[in-house]
């Protein structure tokens, strides 16, 4: 290693030396770049065909939408648009542009562009296209004038606000432009940008991220400190990350490292962490459209045969709170003061001792790569052994694990993973986790109970936000008593910052990386 | 003329040979429980999404027309598009392919650079302290797992030590781009910053990889040398009078190293199979860390255009071996 | 046959390394058997501790402690079990695979001896791991599958091997003979070439476990073999990525464990080789 360092001194004093021969000051300009590591890789651009909470960043950097949602908990807040209007019946939604904002080449935001989006997305068939594939009709979304764009619901609907978000605004006569093949400019804009947001692009590379510059005619304006440049780059490895923070090269990463490295970066002088309850729920599916499973008793033994606080409070250090209901415990529509179950294994053999007929080996899911799964899976196989229960663990990939969850007979009895903030409504987590529609999509417990379907589906229309979060609450306590599933923690964000930089700001669904407001001091 | 035969019978058998291997990987890639389709479309995607993507992709058609399709795509050159990356196949596969090669080329450049005169010594003087020595590390070499060593590079140099990278395979966005190869472009566009922060990046995976590979070039390079000790025309230029140091350089060795260039191919299988795991620990962006994501994300047209392109790099390389060993050696010919 | 077997063992027993080989071998055997007798705590590979998770090592955890707070050392012992396991079920049905296709390949020479080797290049032409990597994948995760991945992709070496030796062998006088006096193609394969040619299978099949054994270990450690809680040796190691560099006890152990198998399989191999194959004892002894 000892040569190594003399390569490295020689390498350095010829770059220095060649350096001020040829008269490139070797001080920086005194600009300001944000370094971010990321754990996903940014493997296209496109914001409509990505809708994953891992590669948020640059949807929400380069791109606005109609509405944003900002803060813990979440505001919905007008943005591209200066106003709204809902109709009497909840078909109609009608949306005032600002005046003055551009694209990044200088040409303004107007209504055809939010329209060319929608149908961008609905004729992609990509990323958020599950949300509007019920409510809009492809052709249907109007631009009377160049300010103003109308929404026409094929049903009422009272979550569509809260999507509106995910519907990145870009910019149609430079995609128009671009398209090759009817591809609505697919292949150059996985690779490039077309938005108006508050940075943008410079340089991409999917093997290593993309790099940004600070939008100044953004119409939101600017304080007096920003950043200049911001950067996202992909390093899988957690430690690498950690490491990586410690010595400077990074700035931030993402908030869900395992807590011994949080420690690690507490400890760390340069660094401080943020910390904030998150949407995101830890959980069990059950699969309640097979026997024996059908039998609320066996579901409620299986909630009983799971430790809780040994998970929680030894395996994850206590970083996460317990949430025991299919809501999260920081969002309206959420039962408070709900207990849910304990472990308690007493209370799982007589819930057993009810169940008709032998019980088989149960098989429980577990996603490879995600240790905390296994380890869940682990811990309820232990807990099923004492009341006697033979179980299988069966660890797969992602891949594998969604394409089972979508079909009935291939489903896992079990499978533990998490819900994430898509829109921050909870129509997000117990509306579509246990409605009957939607079984086999979004809901793959196979779980349908008439009553708790009418609660979700009314609150699916009613516009009141007071008469809906009782709907949900009622629901989610149903579903708990029901034990439709094993219900175990909301996730908190611990986010890692560099002390130098300041003004992040969390919000559930963008992670806090959306960096308009973060400055370098 | 019998190596014109060889070579001609070896070609007529390339394009079987991959059509088979196309066919294999064809049909253990196509049986597996996944669907890329429903993984691509993501977590919110409905059963309507997930269909009308399979129609694009011509997954709803019966397997042998989706293999008679690919096929015909191959012979014209297309590999068909990832359904994980959206790209075409032939462009992931040659933007991935300089990492490996240099990788593989650090690994082959350093293992030759330190076994073989390791494995002269070992056999000049043999049963000594260094040649057992030596046993006991060529044994290693070939007994360690690599990720496991891999690892174990990594907590000393990486973690504590903090002197080389954790992994990557440069910091930031590296020299402007030519070949692809980093060390050659930073040294090409005078980019010493990058050729610096390449070169270390460099350190702990061709370490990993080039162990194996020097253990068995040890390994053989002494066998030859022996060999060739023991051979009768050394013992004649002995008899002759010359001395030995002149005997061990330029006949033994020169004998020695043949068999070791033939071995060549068995070396690159080594690098190959090690790159597969090495990359995955290091996060190195190469062909093997590519085959691994696509295996685990059921991306067909990627598992199927690498197996196409390692095989017939594969076939080659043991061609190219052959076809030197036929004309070093005419004794081994059948 | 028994005089051989002596003159072997008294030959082996002579040699240093080919002695620590054997122990090694033996020792993982007597391992596996009494698991549970050995290990300080034999219900670890299923019970867990999670307030005592990730202790370093000491006295009542001598390789430390992991994620779910059970005892490594003990949980390393019962991994012997599946390794053994999985080297020589694979192994076994490789070579059950292999040499028979190799001995009919070698003995016919028409177009069914060019198409068997011909298949079995198809086999050898991509690294050995990426093919076991995807049948294992396509199968899930277990190790059954585990298995069935790495015979798929190893028979083809012993097919080879079989070949050639069969090969040369045809040309050996008394088994020209034989054929020429009438013998059926059968009884020329197992009684005159089969022996012939045994002492070549039986150091590859020796050698081959410890790469067996290796690839094993990697598709452990890549997510494909036995899920969790299985105290399985590859998947040990990536589970412990997560709590590096604090944890550094519990990547070690497993890899420390792999390594002294495949050692031991290769020592072993190489002495057998010396005696066995005399074409290369010379290379060894000088």
């Amino acid at each position: 290693m000892k040569h190594f360092k003399t390569f490295k001194a020689l390498m350095l004093s010829v770059a220095l030396t060649a350096m001020s021969l040829v008269g490139i000051p070797t001080d920086g300009m005194a600009k300001s770049k944000f370094v971010f590591a990321n754990s996903s890789p940014y493997d296209t651009l496109d914001p409509h065909v990505i809708y994953d909470v891992g590669r948020v960043a640059s949807r929400l950097n380069m791109y606005d939408g109609l509405m944003r949602w900002l803060d813990n908990p979440p505001k919905l807040t007008p943005w591209l648009a200066e106003s709204y209007n809902i109709s009497a019946d909840g078909k109609t939604y009608t949306f005032k542009l600002r005046k003055g904002a551009t694209f990044h080449d200088g040409s303004p935001v107007e209504a055809k562009d939010v329209v060319y989006s929608i149908e961008r997305i609905l004729a992609l068939k990509k990323g958020a296209f599950s949300l509007f594939s019920k409510s809009i009709e492809p052709g249907s979304t109007k631009a009377p004038d160049s300010h103003t764009v109308v929404f026409n619901l094929k049903t009422a609907s009272s979550i569509f606000l809260a999507t509106v978000p995910a519907i990145h605004v870009v910019n149609s006569d430079l995609l128009k432009s671009k398209e090759v093949n009817g591809d609505w400019g697919g292949v150059w804009l996985s690779k490039n940008e077309a938005g108006s947001g508050s940075f943008e692009l410079t340089r991409y590379d999917p093997a290593i991220g993309f790099q940004a510059k600070r939008y100044a005619d953004h119409f939101m304006g600017w304080g007096d400190k920003y950043l200049d440049e911001i950067e996202f780059r992909t390093v899988k490895e957690i430690n690498s990350r950690v490491l990586g923070l410690m010595n400077g090269d990074f700035h931030g990463t993402d908030g869900y490292l395992p807590q011994d490295q949080v420690k690690r970066l507490k400890a760390d002088g340069n660094m401080y962490v943020l910390e904030e309850e998150s949407m995101r729920i830890f959980y069990s599916i059950i699969h309640n459209g097979r026997k024996p499973f059908d039998d609320v008793n066996l579901r409620k033994a299986l909630s009983h045969a799971f430790d809780y606080d040994s998970f929680i409070d030894n395996i994850l250090s206590g970083s996460v709170a317990r949430n025991p209901v299919p809501v999260p415990n920081n969002i309206w529509g959420n039962p408070k003061g709900e207990k849910g179950y304990t472990f308690d294994l007493e209370k799982a053999k007589a819930y057993l001792a009810k169940v008709k007929g032998p019980i088989p080996e149960i098989t429980i899911g577990a996603l490879t790569g995600y240790g905390q799964t296994e380890q869940a899976a682990a811990l309820l196989q232990n807990g099923l052994s004492k009341i006697g229960v033979k179980s299988k663990i069966v660890s797969e990939p992602w891949s594998v694990a969604s394409k089972k969850m979508r079909d009935e007979q291939q489903m896992y009895d079990m499978l533990w993973l998490w819900r994430s903030t898509y829109y921050a409504d909870p129509n997000n987590w117990v509306g579509e986790m246990y409605a009957c529609d939607q079984v086999g999509a979004r809901n793959n417990s196979w779980y349908c109970d008439p009553e708790v379907d009418k609660l979700l589906m009314e609150a699916r229309v009613e516009p009141d936000q007071a008469k809906r979060a009782a709907n949900y609450e009622k629901a989610a306590k149903m579903v708990t008593d029901d034990a439709g599933g094993i219900f175990v923690y909301n996730t908190k964000w611990f986010g890692p910052y560099n002390k130098k930089v300041k003004g992040v700001r969390f919000s559930p669904i963008g992670n806090a990386q959306e960096m308009r407001w973060v400055h370098m001091e | 003329m019998r190596v014109l035969a060889l070579i001609i019978n070896r070609m007529l058998w390339l394009v079987p040979t991959l059509v088979g291997l196309m066919v294999i990987t064809f049909t253990i890639s196509h049986i597996i429980p996944a669907d890329p389709i429903a993984f691509f479309a993501g977590e919110n995607a409905t059963p309507e999404q997930i269909e009308a993507l399979r129609v694009r992709y011509g997954f709803d058609k019966p397997l042998y027309i989706q293999l008679m399709n690919y096929l015909i795509g191959v012979t014209n050159g297309d590999l068909g598009i990832s359904i994980y990356t959206q790209r075409p196949i032939s462009e992931d596969l040659l933007s991935r392919l300089p990492a490996t090669m240099e990788l593989t080329f650090m690994a082959v450049f350093f293992s030759t650079l330190v076994g073989i005169p390791l494995g002269v010594f070992a056999a000049i003087y043999r049963n000594s302290f260094l040649d057992h020595f030596l046993r006991i590390l060529t044994v290693s070499g070939l007994a360690i797992a690599s990720f496991w060593l891999a690892i174990l590079f990594q907590l000393l140099f990486a973690m504590e030590l903090q002197i080389t990278p954790l992994q990557g395979r440069i910091d930031g966005w590296g020299p402007e781009k030519i070949t692809g190869f980093f060390i050659l472009d930073s040294l090409l566009v005078a980019d010493w910053e990058s050729l610096q922060s390449a070169f270390s990046h460099l350190i702990l995976p061709t370490l990993t990889l080039a162990f194996p590979a020097m253990a068995t070039i040890v390994r053989f390079t002494r066998a030859g040398v022996l060999d060739a000790i023991n051979s009768n025309y050394v013992l004649y230029e002995q008899a002759m009078g010359l001395p030995s140091k002149v005997i061990i350089w330029k006949y033994v060795l020169r004998n020695a190293l043949i068999g070791t260039v033939t071995q060549i191919g068995l070396i690159f299988g080594i690098l190959i199979a090690g790159a597969v795991v090495v990359e995955a620990v290091f996060d190195w962006p190469g062909l093997g860390l590519y085959a691994v994501e696509a295996i685990m994300n059921s991306d067909y047209n990627a598992i199927m255009g690498f197996t196409l392109v390692t095989g017939a790099f594969f076939i080659i390389v043991n061609l190219i071996v052959d076809i030197l060993h036929g004309i070093i050696d005419p004794r081994t010919q059948d | 046959m028994l005089e051989s077997t002596k003159f072997i063992i008294s030959k082996l027993s002579r040699d240093r390394t080919s002695l620590v080989g054997a122990f090694l071998l033996i020792a993982l055997v007597l391992i596996a058997i009494f698991a549970p007798v050995l290990a300080p705590y034999p219900e670890d590979v299923t019970e867990f501790h999670p307030p005592e998770r990730l202790f370093g090592p000491s006295m009542l955890h001598f390789f430390g402690t992991d994620r779910m707070g059970s005892d490594i050392f003990s949980r390393m012992l019962f991994g012997a079990r599946i390794t053994i396991a999985i080297a020589v079920i694979a192994v076994g049905v490789s070579v059950l695979v292999g040499v028979p296709i190799g001995l009919i390949a070698g003995y016919n020479r028409s177009w069914i001896s060019d198409g068997l080797m011909r298949i079995s290049d198809i086999f050898l032409a991509v690294p050995q791991i990426i093919l076991a990597i995807a049948i294992a994948q396509t199968l899930g995760p277990s190790i059954e599958n585990v298995i069935l991945a790495l015979s798929a992709t190893y028979w083809p070496f012993w097919a080879r091997l079989v070949y050639a030796e069969t090969r040369s062998a045809l040309t050996e006088t008394y088994v020209e003979a034989s054929i020429a006096l009438g013998a059926s193609p059968f009884r020329v394969m197992v009684f005159h070439v089969l022996p012939n040619i045994s002492s070549s299978i039986i150091v590859r099949t020796t050698i081959g476990m410890g790469g067996t054994i290796l690839t094993a270990a990697a598709l452990g450690f890549l997510g494909l073999g036995p899920p969790a809680p299985s105290p399985e040796w590859g998947r040990t190691i990536a589970e412990s990525r997560e709590f590096l560099p604090e944890a550094w006890w519990y990547a070690t152990a497993p890899g420390v464990a792999i390594f002294l198998v495949v050692m031991g399989f290769n020592l072993f191999g190489d002495g057998l080789r010396d005696i066995l194959d005399p074409r290369t004892r010379r290379s060894n002894d000088g």
